[in-house]
This record gives structure tokens, C-alpha cells and sequence, in this order.
């Protein structure tokens, strides 16, 4: 009663007073409670052994899972300019907005006339990612995105799982947009 | 003793021993499998050897080698005392698997005047043998517990020791109504109390003829086997796995192995003392035997039919959705599945027209009316195994001091009041 009258305006044809379950002979019996429970279970089973194929598991090896949207974060991409040179300036916003601080950038001179710094190396440790997107957020030039799809990363040992420059420059995006979009 | 007698025994330890051992896969298998169902999922069902399935059985092999292969842990303190560590969980799993021994599997065999019981244990105090042994099986736990010199395992001993003191009174107090009842301590006559009927049309089930008793039984035996909704001894959100925390591998394995044991003794048990044992309702053995033809004939009728139903049910269900291309083997075994259920539907056949038209030897009908029986009784005893696990998915766990008010306040003064009840009844009518 005393929670209902804190906020002060309800007035007291409007309390709700709820009926304390439990104390019944037929709610202490249990027994009742453990029968109707168990219908539940009966049904289920019986209704997933009656069709098995019914139930809303995906076989996953076999099956994929189709409903990743352009928003799902997956596994990081570097992306491309439209003249496929690096979109990335090294300018570090993604390892310092990094909350797990696996994004390790080493950054040198773009000999290429078309900025002015580029990163030497760029490994992202996956195994200590997060995957909250915020190295995606952070980054000026659009140049790490996250929309390769790519939800079940393998490897057999711990350096499989440290993706170097090379390798993040290689994944495509799955939907649709391929380079960057910050400048031209 | 005689040629007959030693084969019957030999035959029943046999079966005693399949029946114990052999269904801790399945069980371990059939838990996971129907919690699975039960919460709409699948459950193990990958598992295979050579692309057999059988609905992912397997599954509990590939965990027996799995188990094997783990580390031998032992915490320091045990030094070279390793072999009472290693004890503990021998005396639980021995326990319970000596417990299902005194369980009769079918009625009392006579060849050539001599009975035989078709039991692994020929005892004719079956009831005595199963309270003094199964509560032998805590005192492993209780062992197992003070060993590990951890706390909660010392937590999870004290309340498996607290528990049966609370739980063998009621388990024993409702044993003695039942006692009380039939009249008898042996197993085998308790079930042949029970193929009688009462009030003229309902079989004298234990469930039936005692159902307070029977109720608190089946709670009692919960309790005892450390099933949900009575997992104190174990429970995992509160003191991490109680008594197994310290144990790993096979050691843990064999704690494991004897909780399924001591739950496939408990269903056992129950149906032998409630559920009519080996007997279908309202047919006793001794009618079975004297319209053996009419009996064969039905059996011929119905053991197609169940057949043919388990296979429509295996060509429906042992099949992959449209949109996964590869089936991975489950038509071929589905295909080899069928070719032998539908051979030993023919082999059966062939044997009850044998004995019903061309034979009448009343020494193989009574074989195969104790054949029959056996089946009957691994079908109760598997369904009730079920019925155990879909409560364990049903019911929310109990409190422990919830567990010791149940056993003290309600469970203990009603298998009392029960049995002051029984024993006027019993009285009354015998005056």
C-alpha cells in the first residue's frame, strides 16, 4: 500500500490491491501446481516429438542464418578509396575510442600524394574485440566498417584470430557498399 | 540344482546387469534429449557412428571416452590416500546398482515343479535388501564430501546426510503401509498381490489401493535419489556442485553414472510396489498361461501395428528440413532401421504361431509369457524414467529448509497417520 501512495497523486479508489497467492489448501498441496506444470511439459514434448523438423532450431552448419542486416556487426574491413588505394589515415581515433584496446596502428608517410600519413601495419586482436562498434563510430574517413557479415571467425591457434592489414583490406563488404564514403 | 535353474539364474543376472548398466547412456542421452523437446529444442542429436544416429544416442558413448580421457585430478592434501578418494564414489554407484538387484523382472518361472525367480537376486526379502542397501549409497556421498576437505563439499555431505534422515522416515513409513498391505517383504509377491483386482473392476495397483502411501513414496524416492525439485545436496546455485566439486574424470563420472543408477532403481522400485511390476493391468500370470493361444493371438495383432506406428513415426521424424541439403545418412538408416524392425516383427511372429499352432509345449508358453512380462516391465520402467526427468523440467527446485518441512512437518506425520489408517482398515476387514 505504502509504494502505491508515494507518488502522491493516486488517489485511493485507484490502488490496485493484488490477492496473495499460496496460501490455499490447494496451492500448499503442490500437487495440483506439479500436475498442471506438467501438462505443459507433456504437450511440448509430445508435440515436438510428433514433428521434429517443427521445431524453430537452425541446423546450423547446414543452415545460415538469413536475417543479418546491413547493421550487423561483424567481422572489421578496411575499406577503399574509389581508386582502391587505402582509405585509412592512420590518424589512431579507432584504437583510442577502442574500449578493449585491441586496434594496434603503426603509422608512416602516404608516398602516394593523396594524404599525408597512411598505417604501416594495422592488426585488430579479435580475440580481444568486443565487437561494439565503436572504432566505426570514431573513424573520420569511413575507413573500418564492420558490415563484412562475417559472424564465425575459425582458426586453430590464437595468431589465427589477429587480423593484420592485409587481411582487413581484403573482405568485401556484403551489402552493397564496397568503398569509402568520405570523400571521393 | 538343476540345468534349468542355473541357466534361469545366470540369464536373470544377465538382464539385472544390462538392465542397470546399459541404461545409464540411455538415460544420460534420453535426459538431455527430452529436456531439449521439453524447452522446444533439440537436443545431442549429431552424434554418429558410420551415420547411425539412433536419434543421437551415441551421443553418451562419445561422453564415457571423453570422461576417460580427462585429467586425474586429486587435490593435494590426499597424498597417497588415493584410493579412498577414489572409494567414495564406488560405494555410491555400488550401492545403488545392488538396490535394483532384488527387482523382480517377471513372475516366478516353474520348470518341471522347481520355481525359479526371474530375478537377479532370488531373495523373498527384496524389500529389506533394497532400504538397507540403497541407504548405504550416502555414506559415499557423506565420504566423498568430508575427503575433499573443501567447503562445499562438506556443505553438500552434511545435507545428502540430512536429507536421508528426513526422507527415510517417510520412505520407510509408507514401505511399512505397503507392507502392511500386501502382506508380504517380497517383491515378486507384492506383485502378485497386485494382478488382482478390488471393487470388482479396478486393479489392485498400489496407486489405487494406497494412494497416500504411494504419493509419499514417490516423494520419499525423489528426495532419496537427489532428483529435482530435491537437488540440495548438489545445488549448483548455491554451493557449486556440493559433494562432486572435487572430483573429475571417471571418479566424477562414476558419482555421475550412480545417480542414474539409483534413479532407474527408484522407478523400479515403484513400479514393482505401485505400479503392478511386470503385470498389465487386470491379467495375471497364472491367466496369462491358461489362454496362452488367445494372449499369442492378440500379441500377433498388436506387434504389427506398434510397428508399423514406430515406423511411419521414424520416416516422418528421422528426416532433415527441405532446406538442408544434405541429410547426413538418416534415410539410409532410416531404411536399414526399418528392414530389421520389420525382420523381427516376422522372427516374432513366426515364434507365436509356432507355439500357438503347431507346438503345445506349456514349458515354452511360460517362456515366453516371462519374456513378455520382461518386456512389460522395461517399458514401465522407461516411462517412468521419463516421467522422472519431465519432472526434473517441470518443477523449480525446493529451498532447503522448504526440503526439510516437506519431509518433517507434512510427509512424516501423514505416512503415520497412513499407516495407523492401513493397519484398521486391514483389521476390519480380515475380522
Amino acid at each position: 500500500m505504502s509504494q502505491n501512495m508515494r507518488e502522491g497523486s493516486i488517489t485511493s479508489d485507484r490502488i490496485k490491491v493484488t490477492t496473495r497467492h499460496g496460501n490455499s489448501f490447494k496451492d500448499k498441496l503442490y500437487l495440483p501446481a506439479i500436475y498442471d506444470g506438467v501438462k505443459v511439459t507433456f504437450k511440448h514434448l509430445f508435440k515436438n516429438l510428433n514433428n521434429i523438423n517443427e521445431i524453430d532450431t537452425m541446423r546450423y552448419p547446414e543452415e545460415q542464418p538469413q536475417d543479418i542486416s546491413s547493421r550487423y556487426r561483424g567481422l572489421h574491413r578496411l575499406t577503399h578509396r574509389a581508386d582502391d588505394s587505402i582509405a585509412c589515415v592512420a590518424c589512431f581515433m579507432c584504437s583510442t575510442a577502442c574500449p578493449a584496446k585491441c586496434i594496434f596502428i603503426e603509422a608512416t608517410t602516404r608516398e602516394d600524394g593523396k594524404d599525408e600519413k597512411m598505417p604501416a601495419s594495422f592488426f585488430i586482436d579479435t580475440l580481444e574485440c568486443v565487437f561494439c562498434g565503436y572504432c566505426v563510430e570514431a573513424c573520420p574517413c569511413d575507413a573500418i566498417r564492420m558490415d563484412t557479415g562475417i559472424f564465425a571467425l575459425t582458426g586453430n591457434k590464437r595468431e589465427d584470430f589477429v587480423m593484420n592489414k592485409e587481411q582487413l583490406l581484403s573482405y568485401k563488404g556484403a551489402f552493397g557498399e564496397e568503398c569509402s564514403c568520405a570523400r571521393d | 540344482m538343476t540345468t534349468a535353474a542355473i541357466i534361469i539364474a545366470v540369464a536373470a543376472f544377465a538382464l539385472g546387469a544390462l538392465l542397470a548398466l546399459l541404461t545409464i547412456p540411455i538415460l544420460v542421452w534420453l535426459e538431455r534429449r527430452v529436456a531439449g523437446l521439453v524447452q522446444d529444442r533439440l537436443g545431442p542429436n549429431r552424434t554418429n557412428i558410420g551415420g547411425f544416429r539412433l536419434g543421437g544416442v551415441v551421443q553418451s558413448f562419445a561422453d564415457v571416452v571423453k570422461l576417460l580421457l580427462k585429467e586425474e585430478y586429486y587435490p593435494s592434501h590426499i597424498k597417497n590416500a588415493r584410493w579412498l578418494f577414489m572409494l567414495a564414489p564406488i560405494i555410491t554407484f555400488v550401492a545403488a546398482l545392488l538396490a535394483f538387484m532384488a527387482i523382480p523382472f517377471a513372475d516366478t518361472l516353474v520348470i518341471n515343479g522347481e520355481s525359479l525367480r526371474i530375478s537377479p537376486l532370488p531373495i523373498d526379502f527384496g524389500v529389506f535388501w533394497y532400504m538397507a542397501i540403497s541407504s548405504i549409497g550416502v555414506l559415499g556421498v557423506i565420504f566423498g564430501g568430508w575427503l575433499s576437505h573443501n567447503k562445499y563439499s562438506l556443505l553438500g555431505a552434511a545435507r545428502a546426510g540430512s536429507m536421508v534422515v528426513s526422507y527415510e522416515l517417510p520412505l520407510g513409513l509408507s514401505i511399512l503401509a505397503f507392507i502392511i498391505t500386501y502382506n508380504t517383504i517380497d517383491f515378486n509377491a507384492m506383485v502378485q498381490w497386485q494382478s488382482g483386482t478390488f471393487f470388482g473392476f479396478l486393479p489392485s495397483w498400489g496407486i489405487l489401493v494406497q494412494p497416500l502411501a504411494s504419493i509419499i513414496l514417490i516423494v520419499a524416492l525423489f528426495a532419496e535419489t537427489n532428483r529435482n525439485p530435491f537437488t540440495v545436496a548438489e545445488g549448483e546455485s548455491e554451493i557449486v556442485a556440493g559433494f562432486m566439486t572435487e572430483y573429475t574424470a571417471m571418479k566424477f563420472a562414476m558419482y555421475f553414472m550412480g545417480e542414474y543408477v539409483a534413479m532407474n532403481t527408484a522407478s523400479a522400485v515403484i513400479i514393482t510396489m505401485v505400479f503392478g511390476g511386470y503385470q498389465i493391468p487386470w491379467v495375471s500370470t497364472q491367466i496369462l498361461l491358461e489362454n496362452f493361444s488367445v494372449f499369442a493371438l492378440l500379441l500377433m495383432i498388436l506387434i504389427p501395428i506398434i510397428v508399423m506406428v514406430l515406423i511411419r513415426w521414424m520416416r516422418k521424424n528421422n528426416t532433415v528440413r527441405p532446406s538442408v541439403s544434405t541429410d547426413g545418412g538418416r534415410n539410409f538408416e532410416t531404411k536399414v532401421l526399418t528392414f530389421t524392425l520389420v525382420g523381427m516383427t516376422l522372427f516374432i511372429e513366426a515364434i507365436l504361431f509356432y507355439l500357438v499352432f503347431l507346438d503345445e509345449n506349456f514349458l515354452a508358453n511360460a517362456l515366453a509369457v516371462t519374456l513378455f512380462q520382461i518386456v512389460v516391465f522395461v517399458v514401465k520402467l522407461m516411462l517412468f524414467n521419463i516421467f522422472f526427468i519431465l519432472i526434473r523440467w517441470t518443477v523449480p527446485r525446493f529451498r532447503y529448509d522448504q526440503v526439510q518441512k516437506i519431509g518433517w512437518y507434512y510427509l512424516l506425520p501423514l505416512a503415520l497417520a497412513n499407516i495407523i489408517l492401513t493397519a484398521i482398515v486391514v483389521i476390519g476387514v480380515s475380522l
